[in-house]
């Protein structure tokens, strides 16, 4: 494959409970002009769409992809939409890739937005991902599903809710730096801890929000961006891998992955650093967006990504190696813990880590950062999408 | 599309009805994906990546690439899923292997009939804001871009009787096990009458894509992609003219100049095109610059478009016949492929060395596909 | 300005075809109050619940093997929060590997006073030993059968 693929713009709301004051569509418009006006780009510049989207019934409309057609200015354009669950947004931004280096198109926009907040039933929607079969009379979702990871990490290798407590305290506190994130408050371990009980071990402040807002990227050739002089950050690293379905194959005997790690996850990392040439992770990652709902997940993901030994996540991160100033901050932007909006949480990864390397992060900036990670998770912590951005 | 790496179709397997209950819907999936991987003489090792498309509303789970990814072969797999289209599944597994870091990909779509009602599930897709409280399912669009097209060009019920006897006939030679029996006719939206549509089946449809290197490693027969092209109508009804189709007419366009094709009329021995209702393949004729609508009611009269025509459309029956609604795009190109590989069984046509595919998903044919397959050095037809 | 709202519903039905796999299963279960893995003839793994092939392998499996009703826990939850829809909190369930299968399978756990978190996931910790009891009146899914510490 000849010539990379660039970042040339970027967009994200400001994520908030609720977005009263604009529809679905106009969320997904508002991610799309930021993103446009960054790429100095109008909408006549974008030969295609990628359309970021999970579940339907989250915002409340089927093939809700069809409303946004406009927002994102596709008419009689080159337009589908991706969804692998919560890794939908980083999955899309791959989507993408794939028609710049394909050679099919130069500009590509990928673009989404969710209005998680309307949804007054998101566990009950997330309990439909289960299967009819064996699994959703049992009152599973998404925070009861990872609780179990949670289990079998603290059985595996000791982790506390202390150490859990010490993840939501770091992310908060660079959410604070980040105006875009949707939990803003610094908080303390103590407070977490005061907080109650949602699924043993996870507590409310454990969780991540339910957020409105948008996000969109423009990507485009390397030959589009050089020719015109542009300013961009490439992407040099692409990967998805997936595990089984069923949680409880992921346990017992003769198992290939074990519900308290990311195996899949480690194996997506492992393809994107094989592409974008990164052999020793610790050395040459600078920052990293890695998607964790649940301070607990934040552990296995950061060990996924060869930035710790299995295990070993909790104490590096209670030494201060993952926050900002540290040795790689992991979540500056505060990370899923502090934004959730579900189509586009994955794509925010994407952005953030760009945003670093390209030296634009403003308040939550990683000094120096030239390389940085992000993924994203889906389904029932199945499907993984893993980036590498490079400046 | 001018791509990189060019990009071929080695296997396809078409379950375009489904009639018994012995199977999950997983394991629907699971027979499907195994008999695409026979028919392209490999197994599920020799498989990069997936793309599949299902439709969380017709499939009553809320993310359906969960459910379906063991089946395919998903795990430890890299899988996408294009839930707008099957036939976006097709098209982001031809831009992987083009990209040249997959030598192969396995694209797989599925429709199950197990909601209670195919139009209340369709009717959710109908935006809150303006339009949900309207009697919004798919038929009810189709029937609405008929009225257009009836109200724009004169005669055109007398052609579309005609168009549905063709694709009957069609598909009573093609699946004569399939499309004989109890179907079911849609029900009737003016000014579709009753037997102008055919109820939802269940089918599903799954392809292997390679690329040139994996194709003469593996002498294997291969239907290459030539041209592909995709686009969209925008979201609502009113901003459209429904008896044009500006979207499909911007497919073509992009897949015929990289298939180089510059007059489509005489560059095809077959075709197959969308047709929930006959007034759609009539429009596409237009769009595809096969016959201007000037010429529909000669050319439909003549039999240019019959199975011993100048150019059969829709040897298979299309959807006219067996309308498993959500991969009914997928299952156009599908069967083009098949026709280009030689492997169309009862209905496969001789000769055929370059075939046309139409892939439209949505209200009123909102999402419009154009591939073409030409076969290739090493690719047999009988 | 005044701002509008306006509250949806969905409300669909589905009857998905559960398949022979799966149907012979929950007969079992219904009928006789037996639980039923199936072998991955090429891992050898007995997958339960029982699948008609094996996501691993992407092989058939092939024949039953009865398992339970013993087993030991493999991981829990135990939930606080009402979410709609879902039981009355708290309520723990999780996955349990029933003896002779590879695999685990998930159902409530019951008697075990779930008021003090701590102690009660001291009472489910993984590895914990338990029996699957079966209800009285069976109609063939998951909810027929639970788990009690031993």
């Amino acid at each position: 494959m000849s010539g990379r693929v660039g970042i040339i713009g970027i967009g994200q709301s400001a994520f908030r409970s609720r977005r009263d004051d604009a529809s679905y569509p106009d969320l997904v418009r508002e991610a799309t002009t930021l993103a446009l006006n960054d790429a100095k780009l109008d909408l006549d510049g974008i030969e295609a769409v990628v359309y970021s989207l999970s579940p339907d019934a989250m915002v409340g409309i089927g093939n809700a992809e069809r409303v946004g057609v406009d927002a994102v200015g596709a008419r009689n354009k080159r337009f589908l939409r991706i969804n692998t669950g919560g890794a939908t947004g980083i999955s899309s931004v791959a989507a993408a890739y794939y028609h710049v280096a394909a050679g099919a198109c130069d500009v590509v926009l990928t673009a989404g937005a969710d209005k998680v907040g309307e949804c007054g039933d998101s566990q009950t929607v997330l309990n439909k991902i289960w299967d009819p079969t064996y699994e959703r009379q049992l009152p599973l979702g998404t925070i009861n599903m990872l609780a179990m990871s949670a289990v079998r990490y603290m059985h595996k290798y000791g982790m506390t809710e202390e150490d859990m407590a010490r993840v939501v305290v770091k992310n908060r506190s660079q959410a604070a730096k980040n105006p875009n994130a949707h939990l803003r408050r610094e908080t303390t371990i103590e407070e977490v801890f005061a907080s109650r009980y949602i699924s043993w071990p996870i507590k409310l402040f454990d969780c991540c929000p339910q957020s409105s807002g948008g996000c969109a990227m423009v990507l485009a050739s390397e030959s589009y961006i050089k020719e015109r002089n542009l300013d961009a950050v490439w992407i040099t690293g692409v990967g998805h891998c997936s595990e089984t379905y069923y949680i409880g194959d992921r346990m017992g005997t003769g198992f290939t992955a074990d519900h308290a790690d990311a195996y899949a996850l480690s194996r997506c990392f492992a393809r994107s650093y094989k592409m974008a040439g990164i052999t020793e992770p610790r050395k040459q990652v600078h920052v990293a967006e890695l998607y964790a709902p649940f301070s607990n997940t934040e552990f296995h993901s950061i060990e996924a990504a060869g930035l710790a030994d299995p295990g070993q996540a909790p104490a590096m991160l209670r030494e201060g190696d993952f926050q900002l100033g540290g040795a790689i901050p992991v979540n500056a932007s505060g990370g899923v813990l502090c934004t959730n909006a579900i189509a586009v949480t994955a794509m925010v990864r994407v952005a953030e880590v760009a945003l670093q390397v390209w030296g634009r992060a403003g308040g939550h900036q990683a000094q120096g950062a030239r390389v940085g990670i992000a993924s994203g998770n889906g389904g029932d912590h199945q499907f993984f999408g893993t980036i590498v951005v490079e400046a | 599309m001018t791509v990189k790496a060019k990009v071929g179709v080695i296997g396809v397997s078409i379950m375009p009805r489904v009639m018994d209950d012995r199977r999950s819907l997983e394991e629907l999936l699971f027979e499907v994906t195994r008999q695409a991987l026979h028919n392209a003489g490999l197994t599920i090792e020799d498989i990069d990546g997936i793309v599949v498309a299902g439709n969380d509303q017709y499939d009553g789970r809320a993310i359906s690439v969960m459910a379906a990814s063991g089946s395919v072969g998903g795990v430890d797999r890299d899988i996408l899923s294009t839930p707008s289209a099957g036939e976006h599944a097709f098209v982001m597994g031809a831009l992987r292997v083009a990209s040249g870091l997959y030598r192969t990909q396995l694209v797989v779509a599925w429709s199950p009939t197990e909601v209670g009602s195919m139009s209340e599930a369709q009717r959710l897709a109908a935006d809150p804001y303006f339009h949900r409280r309207l009697p919004l399912d798919e038929l009810s669009t189709h029937a609405l871009q008929a009225s257009a097209m009836l109200a724009a060009v004169p005669g055109l019920e007398a052609m579309a009787e005609k168009i549905v006897a063709k694709n009957r006939g069609n598909g009573a030679h093609a699946y004569p096990d399939l499309a004989s029996g109890e179907l079911a006719v849609a029900p009737q939206r003016w000014p579709l009458p009753a037997g102008m549509a055919m109820a939802p089946v269940a089918g599903a449809v799954a392809l292997v894509l390679a690329s040139p290197d994996y194709v003469s490693e593996h002498s294997s027969d291969v239907a290459w992609i030539s041209g592909m092209g995709w686009a969209t109508e925008p979201g609502f009804l009113g901003d459209r003219d429904l008896a044009q189709a500006p979207a499909l007419q911007a497919a073509a366009e992009q897949a015929y100049k990289a298939a180089e094709i510059t007059d489509p009329g005489t560059s095809f021995e077959v075709a197959e095109l969308s047709d929930a209702t006959p007034f759609q393949e009539l429009l596409a004729y237009e769009a595809l610059g096969l016959a201007p609508r000037a010429t529909w009611s000669e050319r439909v009269a003549d039999g240019s478009f019959g199975a011993n025509g100048k150019l059969p459309v829709n040897l298979s029956g299309g959807s006219l016949t067996l309308n498993p609604v959500f991969c009914t795009g997928l299952i156009r190109i599908a069967e083009v492929a098949q026709q280009v590989l030689g492997r169309a069984g009862a209905h496969q046509k001789a000769g055929v060395r370059t075939g046309l595919a139409h892939a439209a998903s949505g209200p009123a044919m909102q999402y419009q596909t154009v591939v073409v397959l030409r076969r290739g050095e090493q690719g047999a037809a009988s | 300005m005044e701002l509008l709202k306006r509250q949806e519903t969905w409300n669909i039905t589905y009857t998905h075809a559960l398949g022979e796999t799966a149907s012979w299963f929950f007969v079992q279960l219904r009928d006789h109050a037996k639980l039923y893995g199936k072998r991955d003839a090429k891992s050898g793994r007995v997958l339960v619940p029982p699948r008609a092939f094996s996501d691993q392998t992407l092989e058939p499996t092939t024949d039953w093997v009865e398992v339970g009703p013993g087993g030991k826990i493999e991981t829990f939850s135990i939930v606080y929060e009402e979410f709609n829809g879902l039981p009355p909190p708290p309520y723990a369930f999780g996955y349990v590997q029933l003896d002779n299968a590879d695999t685990a399978i998930g159902g409530f756990f019951k008697g075990v006073d779930l008021t003090d978190p701590k102690a009660a996931s001291e009472k489910l910790r993984i590895g914990t030993r338990v029996v699957t009891k079966f209800a009285e009146k069976r109609t063939g899914d998951v909810l027929d059968f639970w788990f009690e510490p031993v």
